[in-house]
């Protein structure tokens, strides 16, 4: 819903940076703006959004473009790395005994988040036993033993005592042969002082290998206080976010885990006591932004890069020889399957026919054969290729002339489309023009 | 209670007051500046007559511009936002500020910060809307008054349901629970102790049971007994889940509430705005609950929800006892918020 108005704006925002062959100003602000405008209302922290904008403006502006990209994806990958910086701290999962304390505001779920976390060591063949120190809420006992019958795991607590302390210490000596402790804790928050101090002692007992605060993925503003605070009690080394199955994007985690310097171990998404999945950094992003794959487009664009130099300013002018059409087929080739990238694109809604991408993909293939069988002159200047040296190039790549005639064909196509590129136009518009070409290959 | 809003939002209200301040000292005339220290603020020398006229002349010429508080008001929609009023709702906010604000003369005698705390209080009571008075619906309608409380998971709705039901009681009307969360481990529990706790009756099945079928034996047994409320706990659902959403539709259907209360936390962020909407959209709400008000002094997602739904706030979750809960009336802390002199 509104979400995706934000999402199109930001894509807007890149369509402009798009067609450019050099940074600007005025588009990278308001690509900053609707970034801004996105992260806020997916409940990232506000100075935390602040400080990235600016590190990503400053960023855009200032380091070089690399070749062999456009605007677009040099200001999408500073955006990527930069949110990546902030959620990539690999929160650490051994397979080794261990005791998990779990603390979070009241109904962030730490009971079900406890039950899954069982469910997930035990799926990796790890003996789980689970403590619930959970004196306060009514139910909250019955609800653990539940859901731990159905696993089969034992659970120690009583419904009746209140001392939290008292039954985390018997439980201990309860789960003892257990290589997994998990001690689900009553929901408390930061402005509570006796529960503060309830956990800080709970930690003290349990000696706890881990200390994961469970976040609601619907929680605003207030999850980098709320974080900071639990941090400084008892030392916070991981985040798991709860409810991503509803339509909160998280960004009160990335604060949290902003504030406490650590990373995501989980995301609970789901009723179900197997809906835990590891964390991963990409499609979070994604979801944040709702935007495609970012990550697999970064990513890319660098190996892409690397491989070989494409001489995009060249070709702008109009200089466009078959050696640099083979340069960036095999550019291409590398980014992967031509229907992946236009799919990581944030293009908009381009729709294509599903012929188009295969056809061309393998044509591109038998093209770039075709070309090794050529000599050097003959790809910085096609003009030279006449009738016997088509015959001759056939015959090197085990084809016909008919190809050959083909792939000077396609040359000439990507000439002209490439001028057009350079001409006046937003870039969806000239892409759209390209892949109209593309089908008329076929 | 939203203390910190309340400091937000007088600081930016300092802050608009300053800026329009400040335009008004550049319109002055620059030959009234050399003899000016009388102007306006030198309390300690008598102004004379011309002074006064001159005071009275530009200060009723004084018409904020666009530029006067263009920056307070970015000011102010950040203050918003970083207090968990969702991006939509604070534009709207913000965009109703300005058009109270700019182009408006300023009345003669009406100081600055007059004008600012007008055009943020009118902004903000259209937003909050009228409260609800519960007792006093309760006393109007047929009884047994039927309240579905709903919303998504860990949002406190049992907790609430413990909390009206001993808030009502200690106003004199009798209470019937009826157990509808028979999906969560533990919810069955959970509220029956709450309810042996406050003495009220509650109706419940098993585990796993239609919760329709529980609220219906919970409405008859309200009838026969004479009881005055009933009040219907349902089990947390995202508004994503379609059949999950059709369920809440039967027990709708089949229970026929007099009110449905939407129950959301206001620690939420953005979401509270989409969930709201969408619950609104498919089940209806006719008022509001926020709990866990208590964690957090910003009451963004009070704004944010009654902006989106337009429907009013029953009451705040304040804390963990029974008595934690208050009713909500909106002229009280829009006051509260902006402070004495409004």
């Amino acid at each position: 819903m509104m979400m995706d108005s934000l999402s199109d704006a930001l894509k807007d925002a890149l369509k402009k940076l798009a067609g450019k062959a050099i940074v600007d100003r005025a588009a990278v602000d308001e690509l900053v703006k609707n970034l801004q405008r996105a992260l806020i209302s997916a409940d990232v922290n506000v100075k935390l959004v602040m400080e990235l904008s600016k590190a990503i403006r400053t960023r855009s502006l200032d380091e070089e473009l690399p070749k062999n990209t456009n605007v677009r994806e040099h200001v999408l990958r500073i955006v990527y790395q930069e949110l990546v910086r902030l959620v990539y701290a690999t929160a650490d999962l051994k397979l080794e005994p261990q005791v998990i304390l779990m603390a979070g505001l009241q109904g962030s779920g730490k009971t079900t988040t406890t039950a899954k976390i069982a469910r997930y060591f035990q799926k990796k063949g790890m003996k789980v036993g689970v403590i619930c120190a959970d004196t306060f809420r009514p139910g909250a006992y019955d609800q653990l033993a539940t859901l731990c019958a159905q696993i089969n795991i034992p659970c120690f607590g009583d419904p009746k005592a209140a001392d939290a302390k008292k039954i985390v210490k018997e439980g201990l000596v309860a789960v003892k042969d257990q290589e997994v402790i998990i001690v689900d804790t009553q929901g408390r928050h930061a402005l509570e002082p006796d529960l503060i101090q309830e956990i800080i002692d709970l930690n003290v007992i349990t000696k706890a290998t881990h200390r994961w605060l469970v976040i609601d993925a619907a929680l605003g503003q207030q999850a980098s206080e709320q974080a900071r605070r639990f941090h400084e009690a008892i030392g916070i080394d991981g985040v798991i976010i709860t409810k991503m199955d509803g339509t909160a994007k998280g960004g009160g985690a990335l604060s949290a885990v902003a504030e406490t310097k650590s990373g995501i171990v989980f995301i609970g998404a789901g009723e179900t006591i197997e809906n835990l999945e590891r964390f991963d950094a990409n499609g979070f992003i994604s979801r944040l932004l709702g935007m495609g794959d970012l990550q697999a487009l970064a990513e890319k664009v660098q190996e892409a890069q690397m491989a070989d130099e494409v001489d995009m300013e060249a070709m702008m002018k109009g200089h466009f020889t078959l050696r640099d059409m083979y340069k960036q087929l095999e550019a291409l080739n590398k980014m992967g399957p031509l229907k992946q990238i236009m799919n990581m694109l944030p293009m908009g809604n381009m729709q294509l026919p599903e012929g188009v991408y295969d056809v061309t993909s393998t044509k591109m293939v038998r093209y770039r054969i075709l070309m090794d069988s050529m000599t050097p002159k003959e790809l910085d200047d096609p003009g030279l290729i006449n009738s016997s040296r088509m015959q001759r190039i056939a015959r090197g790549a085990g084809g016909t002339p008919e190809e050959v005639r083909e792939l000077l064909k396609y040359y000439k196509m990507m000439h002209k489309t490439l001028k057009g590129l350079r001409g006046a136009g937003g870039g969806k518009l000239n892409m759209q023009r390209l892949m109209k070409r593309f089908s008329g290959m076929q | 209670m939203f203390s910190g809003l309340r400091e937000r939002l007088q600081a930016a209200r300092n802050r608009l007051g300053a800026s329009i301040g400040a335009a008004a000292e550049a319109s002055r005339p620059v030959p009234a500046e050399p003899s000016a220290p009388s102007t306006a603020a030198a309390p300690g020398k008598n102004p004379t007559l011309a002074d006064k006229v001159k005071i009275l002349i530009i200060d009723r010429e004084l018409v904020v511009s666009d530029k006067d508080v263009a920056e307070a008001l970015d000011e102010l929609e950040m203050t918003l936002l970083e207090s968990d009023v969702a991006l939509p709702v604070a534009d709207a906010i913000i965009a109703d500020i300005r058009t109270g604000l700019v182009g408006k003369h300023r009345r003669i005698g009406e100081s600055v910060d007059a004008l600012v705390v007008r055009a943020l209080k009118s902004a903000l009571l259209k937003v909050l809307g009228s409260g609800f008075d519960l007792p006093a619906y309760i006393k109007t309608h047929e009884r047994p008054v039927k309240i579905l409380f709903t919303g998504v998971n860990g949002t406190g709705k049992t907790t609430t349901v413990a909390k009206i039901g001993a808030y009502l009681k200690k106003q004199g009307f009798s209470v019937v629970i009826g157990a509808g969360d028979t999906y969560r481990a533990g919810a069955i529990e959970q509220i029956g102790v709450h309810a042996e706790r406050l003495g009220i009756k509650i109706i419940e099945h098993q585990t796993g049971a239609d919760p329709s079928a529980v609220l219906f034996d919970t409405v008859q047994y309200a009838i026969s007994h004479k009881i005055d409320v009933v009040l219907a706990d349902t089990a947390g659902r995202f508004h994503t889940k379609a059949n999950l959403m059709s369920q809440l539709d039967k027990i709708r259907r089949v229970m026929k509430p007099d009110l449905i209360i939407y129950v959301d936390e206001a620690v939420a962020g953005n979401d509270a705005v989409v969930r709201a909407a969408e619950f609104d959209r498919t089940v209806g709400a006719d008022a509001i609950v926020l709990t866990k008000a208590d964690m957090d002094s910003r009451g963004g997602a009070a704004i944010s929800i009654a902006h989106t739904i337009g429907k009013p706030l029953l009451f705040l979750g304040t804390g963990q006892e029974y008595e934690d809960i208050m009713p909500f009336e909106p002229g009280a802390v829009v006051e509260e918020l902006l402070g004495s002199g409004a």
